[in-house]
């Protein structure tokens, strides 16, 4: 996991600060870098669903809360095999979206975007290009997903930064290529008016 | 494959072709084809290849393609799996143009010991080949005929510009069933299944520069190299429209619930994507197709800007909620218009978009409406909805729309909606030209395709 949130800082992408401890007090000390709130989450390759036995804790917002909670998803990922705890500083509110990757069996790799987090399974938001594509290719996708309203701005809300969206959307392009990847996903990945900060990664080669 | 492809041309308008198989006993695909091409009056020479007779329905006879009087430029083969990799060594020691090879029997059915020996053959006398498993080549221009289906149960259309390259055969044939039926012209028909040697990438890079082809049709199940098939739609498609049917949508990744790129993306995305990339334009079933591709053959327009014309209120207001529905725009008459069509509608009519006739309105005043809408700049495609039920609509407004369109100079279309009668108009514009459809969405939708297309290529042209 930490060594593909570093592949993918090599590679240009702005992720949320992260730290990965392996006790209390070096979480302690990462969260007072990197300013409060932030999150904690077990990093281990035995557990796929980190959230479902109690390995994530979410907007922690001061020292103490924050000893405690280390403590508790120890106690609760008993038994497993773990490689430390990640430290990550709590995504800014903003809009969630998904950025993936895909190496298909006619076409090869293609990047897809759509509206991320909880709402991938509900809405199936999503477009597609196959790599490599143009800016004008990012352009089309953004305006042709159905959320399309909410990137720009919808009920007052500042429109998202979108050369932001677009790098990354080439990013992924040729991030995916030049590595050969198999399935990539940038999800979500929370952008505001200020940018996009990749919060969680998942890839397969 | 350049020589390859050279030699494509021979296979659509053969001078002379050999049926291997073909036969004097009815109801044998080696009979139907021979009908087919006497009956269908294919304009070149034909023999028949069989050991078995020296003469089927009055054509010369051959026990082997090596043993014909001379080379033949195309050779249909339609004899068992096995037979074919003999049949075309014998093609290439003959030096026979090219084969469409009909037979089933190859990779489908896992036998791709027999497809290798079929792409080793081409290859080592640059021999191109059409199939196997399919229907092979229709050409109105030619007649050269390899479809073989008997005329009576499947009707042959006219010579036309849409070309359609088709990998199924039972969709193919369909096609051009309805294509006759509809009355619309086509170019070349392809069905080439499995696309052993030469795949659909091929054919787009052929019809790129044929002259006969102003329109392509694309209908795919599942292609072997997704990236030269782009390029190649790309290419084709800024210089001839590609209306695209992709089949075998839904995998099972569509029914898998992660919320995984890997799942979320499926086959079907991949070619939604390519054919976004190359801006070919995609139906979603066969009716689709055919609206689709009937408004192609207009001029493009220049902007999305509709005008309406109509002689009935509701079906008015039915279209102008279609071309609000799918984005476009009702025009602003110019003011010139704007007085002009104050003197075509009686007292109690009133100026507007959609401009309604009223159901009193004759043909003249169609023909008046259509010309002040051909020459307002702020018009870029007309939608004529045409009742033919009301009593003062005649067969004279076919003649109207006919010369509207023979001007070429704004897109339009017509939507006519009712039962048989009206059924027979909306033939009969067809039969002009004039795209027509019966409901106000679906010739919307179409203009939409139509105008989203032109808008790219007009940026993009060099």
């Amino acid at each position: 996991m930490i060594e593909d949130f570093r592949l993918l800082e090599k590679n240009g992408f702005r992720l949320l600060p992260y730290k990965l401890v392996t006790d209390e007090g070096s979480a302690a000390a990462a969260a007072k870098v990197m300013e409060y709130p932030v999150a904690l989450k077990v990093v281990s390759e035995d557990i796929s669903h980190k959230s479902d036995i109690g390995g994530v804790k979410i907007r922690i917002r001061d020292e103490a809360a924050l000893r405690l909670a280390f403590r508790e998803i120890m106690e609760n990922v008993k038994g497993h095999k773990v490689d430390g705890i990640l430290v990550q500083k709590m995504a800014r509110k903003g809009i969630e979206l998904i950025i993936g990757g895909k190496k298909d069996a006619q076409f090869g790799h293609m990047v897809v975007l759509g509206l991320g987090g909880v709402y991938v399974e509900i809405f199936r938001d999503v477009t597609a290009r196959i790599c490599p594509v143009t800016d004008d290719d990012v352009k089309e996708m953004v305006e042709e997903l159905k959320s399309h309203p909410l990137l720009v701005g919808a009920r007052g809300e500042k429109p998202i930064d979108m050369k932001a969206l677009r790098k990354m959307v080439l990013g992924v392009c040729t991030f995916i290529m030049k590595e050969d990847i198999k399935e990539l996903d940038l999800n979500p990945v929370i952008f505001d008016e200020k940018g996009g900060d990749v919060v969680d990664v998942r890839f397969t080669r | 494959m350049d020589e390859m492809l050279k030699k494509l041309k021979y296979l659509f308008a053969p001078k002379s072709v050999a049926i291997v198989g073909g036969s004097p006993v009815p109801n044998k695909i080696g009979n139907v084809l021979m009908k087919n091409l006497i009956d269908g009056k294919f304009m070149g020479k034909i023999y028949a290849v069989n050991p078995k007779y020296t003469e089927v329905l009055g054509v010369p006879c051959f026990p082997r393609v090596t043993e014909l009087p001379k080379a033949v430029d195309c050779v249909i083969i339609a004899t068992p799996a096995e037979t074919v990799p003999g049949i075309l060594e014998d093609c290439g020691q003959k030096g026979v143009k090219g084969a469409i090879v009909l037979s089933g029997g190859f990779e489908e059915v896992g036998r791709n010991d027999l497809a290798q020996m079929m792409k080793d053959i081409s290859k080592k006398y640059k021999l191109p080949v059409i199939g196997p498993n399919c229907l092979g080549i229709f050409n109105p221009y030619t007649r050269l005929d390899s479809i073989f289906l008997p005329m009576y149960k499947l009707q042959r259309p006219g010579p036309g510009g849409i070309a359609f390259i088709t990998q199924s055969g039972a969709v193919g044939s369909t096609v051009v069933d309805l294509a006759a039926h509809y009355g619309m012209g086509v170019s070349k028909f392809i069905s080439y299944g499995n696309g052993t040697v030469l795949t659909e990438c091929d054919l787009l890079e052929f019809l790129e520069n044929d002259k006969e082809t102003s329109i392509v049709i694309l209908y795919l199940e599942g292609v072997k190299d997704g990236r030269r098939l782009l390029e190649w739609m790309k290419k084709v498609n800024r210089k001839k429209p590609i209306v695209a049917l992709k089949a075998g949508k839904f995998g099972k990744a569509m029914a898998a619930a992660r919320s995984h790129t890997g799942n979320i993306a499926g086959n079907y995305m991949a070619y939604k994507a390519a054919f976004r990339q190359a801006k070919v334009t995609e139906a979603d079933d066969l009716v689709e197709l055919f609206d689709f591709v009937k408004i192609f053959d207009q001029p493009m327009p220049s902007g999305n800007r509709v005008g309406v014309i109509t002689n009935g209120g509701g079906m008015g207001v039915l279209t102008a909620d279609a071309i609000n529905d799918q984005g476009m725009e009702i025009a602003d008459f110019s003011n010139e218009s704007k007085e002009a069509i104050k003197k075509i509608l009686p007292s109690y009519g009133s100026v507007g978009n959609p401009l309604d006739l009223v159901a009193d309105s004759g043909v003249e005043s169609y023909k008046k409406a259509i010309d002040v809408m051909m020459n307002d700049q702020n018009i870029d495609s007309l939608a004529i909805v045409v009742l033919t039920q009301t009593l003062p609509i005649d067969e004279r407004i076919i003649g109207v729309l006919s010369e509207a369109n023979d001007l070429r100079k704004k897109p339009i279309l017509t939507i006519s909606v009712g039962g048989d009668y009206t059924e027979a108009y909306r033939r009969a514009f067809e039969s002009k030209g004039v795209p027509s459809f019966n409901s106000p969405l679906s010739a919307i939708k179409a203009l939409k395709r139509l105008t989203d297309y032109a808008a790219w290529r007009n940026k993009n042209s060099d």
